[in-house]
């Protein structure tokens, strides 16, 4: 009996230095993360305002905001900006990527060209690029000179999305520059000059070699910028408030408004049909990455 | 053979020089639009004349700017300490210590990976009004508020955890039967050795502390709390008129980091990109 007990004793004080050390972050995650979590779940089984009392309804809120035209639209929005932003940015990241796996003069100051935007944040990029896309700016001072008519890029319906999408893509393509770089740097030369001496052209070095060493640092790339992409608020926030005419209303900024408005309830629906998209996303593109 | 090559180089390099153009033209018009009378703004004179300060003389007026600095530097430094004590000491304890349930705990972390922040703002706010409403100086409203929820970052226990797991056990062993006990190895051994490792993670922390936005507009509401990207937010949507003060506003915002990224490139870059290349 006494020996189970300085048994016990042992294992515990075996295991005590670990759970001290592993013990703060638990309780911060707990508090700031789990809790949340699950309120957010239970809140969005109900009609709440914050203050006033909680009546549950069920699912009512996610049929609800189903057939909200208005969400409708941030869905279709979020749709397009992420694949906007998803095929462009990592396109150019991959291009300017292989150009700078040369040795070429200048090659760490392009480098940190490319990069300065993504360590200078979206609402600085996108307060700036707002004067840039205005009727009277710089873009349009550049399309005139070359024969093409002024446009107010982000006051137009029609334009407006793509507008916003284009300055993500200013903003954040430097990291998949830089990501794609790194990736390129470990892929051995003799590999490289192996397939050279095969006979194989650029073009079947790139499809045999380098595509095929690339494919984590690919399924790294979309899996982060699909997660981003969907999340899309900050740009839209300061370059348009998600008009004209809702027309760059994102899921989040949709779910802001519905907080700002004291409508919690909807709120936590639309954030727990986001999760839910997020998660088969992500599910779908490890299932490609795996199959491949 | 040779010389297509270097013409294929030299036509590289002209690509690479005007794509840095178009990178650098709107740095470049920010620049000098803030140096313009808010009058001549998209007068079609690309560089000012004469070069003016007025714009920043005026938005130090507008908006309480000094004491956005202070609270982003505040909120910053804050998260980043917070996090390689957190962060390193849990990411040491799952690499390093027996535990049970480790493989669980790692798991469930893995998971909360995919669950956006958005979904978990609504009750974090409730529960940062609370608090303030217990304690004044806690809670919404208050840089603590700004700070408590990114005080544990799962990305940066794993960053560490991966850097802790490639330490050779026969390091911590030897300590061991010097008779050192499971915290001075830490503070002795492994910390000394670990400062690259530590380094990234507070680039990574660091960086996302300081550009963070919609936490930190949601749960700031005056501007004794509020924080740069906040503060530059409201400015532009507010002044819609005067684009030489949010110009002047936005260097004010972007330069402190631009210069700690020119000054550190590369701790910047291997610090962002952490993760991304699997080993």
């Amino acid at each position: 009996m006494a020996e189970t007990r300085l048994g016990r004793w042992r294992r515990t004080r075996r295991y005590l230095p670990g759970a001290v050390l592993l013990a703060p972050a638990l309780v911060v995650m707990t508090l700031m993360f789990f809790v949340p979590m699950i309120t957010s779940l239970i809140y969005s089984f109900g009609d709440y305002s914050g203050i006033g009392p909680f009546t549950w309804v069920g699912l009512d809120n996610y049929t609800e905001i189903l057939v909200d035209p208005r969400f409708q639209q941030a869905w279709a929005n979020t749709a397009v900006f992420a694949v906007i932003t998803m095929t462009v940015g990592p396109l150019l990241g991959l291009v300017t990527a292989l150009m700078l796996n040369n040795r070429i003069p200048g090659r760490t100051f392009f480098r940190a060209v490319f990069f300065v935007p993504v360590t200078a944040s979206l609402v600085v990029v996108s307060t700036l690029w707002k004067p840039l896309l205005n009727e009277r700016g710089l873009l349009n001072d550049v399309l005139q000179l070359i024969g093409l008519e002024r446009h107010d890029w982000l006051s137009d319906p029609s334009t407006a999305l793509v507008a916003v999408s284009a300055a993500s893509i200013w903003q954040g393509f430097g990291f998949e520059t830089v990501v794609f770089l790194a990736a390129l740097q470990t892929i051995p030369a003799d590999l490289m000059e192996s397939a050279r001496m095969d006979g194989a052209g650029p073009w079947q070095r790139f499809l045999a070699v380098t595509l095929p060493s690339l494919r984590p640092t690919l399924l790294f790339v979309f899996v982060v910028g699909m997660i981003g992409a969907f999340q899309a608020f900050d740009q839209v926030y300061v370059m348009t408030g998600g008009g004209p005419v809702g027309s760059t209303t994102t899921v989040v900024f949709y779910l802001v408004e519905r907080f700002r408005s004291l409508d919690l309830g909807h709120a936590s629906a639309a954030a727990y049909l986001l999760v839910a998209v997020l998660v088969v996303i992500s599910a779908i593109q490890f299932r490609i990455a795996r199959t491949r | 053979m040779i010389r297509r090559r270097r013409l294929g180089l030299a036509m590289l390099w002209v690509v690479l020089a005007a794509s840095s153009v178009i990178m650098l033209v709107p740095w470049f018009w920010t620049v000098t639009t803030s140096l313009t009378p808010a009058a001549e703004v998209f007068s079609g004179n690309l560089l000012p004349n004469p070069p003016t300060l007025e714009a920043y003389a005026q938005v130090l007026t507008l908006i309480p700017f000094g004491g956005y600095f202070l609270n982003s530097v505040v909120v910053t430094v804050t998260v980043v300490v917070l996090n390689v004590v957190f962060d390193t000491c849990a990411a040491y304890a799952l690499a390093k210590l027996p535990l049970p349930g480790r493989g669980v705990i790692m798991i469930v972390l893995l998971t909360t990976l995919m669950i956006p922040m958005q979904v978990n703002i609504i009750p974090l706010y409730r529960m940062m009004v609370n608090v303030h409403n217990a304690v004044p100086w806690l809670g919404a409203d208050t840089l603590s508020g700004i700070i408590a929820p990114s005080a544990v970052q799962v990305l940066g226990i794993f960053l560490m955890r991966q850097f802790f797991v490639s330490v050779p056990d026969s390091i911590l062993e030897a300590a061991r039967l010097d008779g050192a006990g499971e915290w001075s190895i830490l503070r002795r051994v492994v910390l000394p050795i670990s400062w690259p490792a530590i380094a990234t993670l507070v680039i990574f922390t660091g960086l996302a502390a300081w550009n963070d936005f919609l936490w930190p507009l949601i749960v700031t509401g005056s501007d004794a709390s509020r924080t740069l990207p906040v503060g530059l937010a409201l400015l532009s949507k507010k002044n819609t008129v005067n684009w030489s003060e949010t110009m002047a506003g936005t260097v004010l915002t972007a330069l402190p980091m631009i210069v700690l990224f020119v000054i550190l490139q590369r701790r910047f870059i291997e610090g962002l990109t952490a993760g991304s290349v699997k080993e």
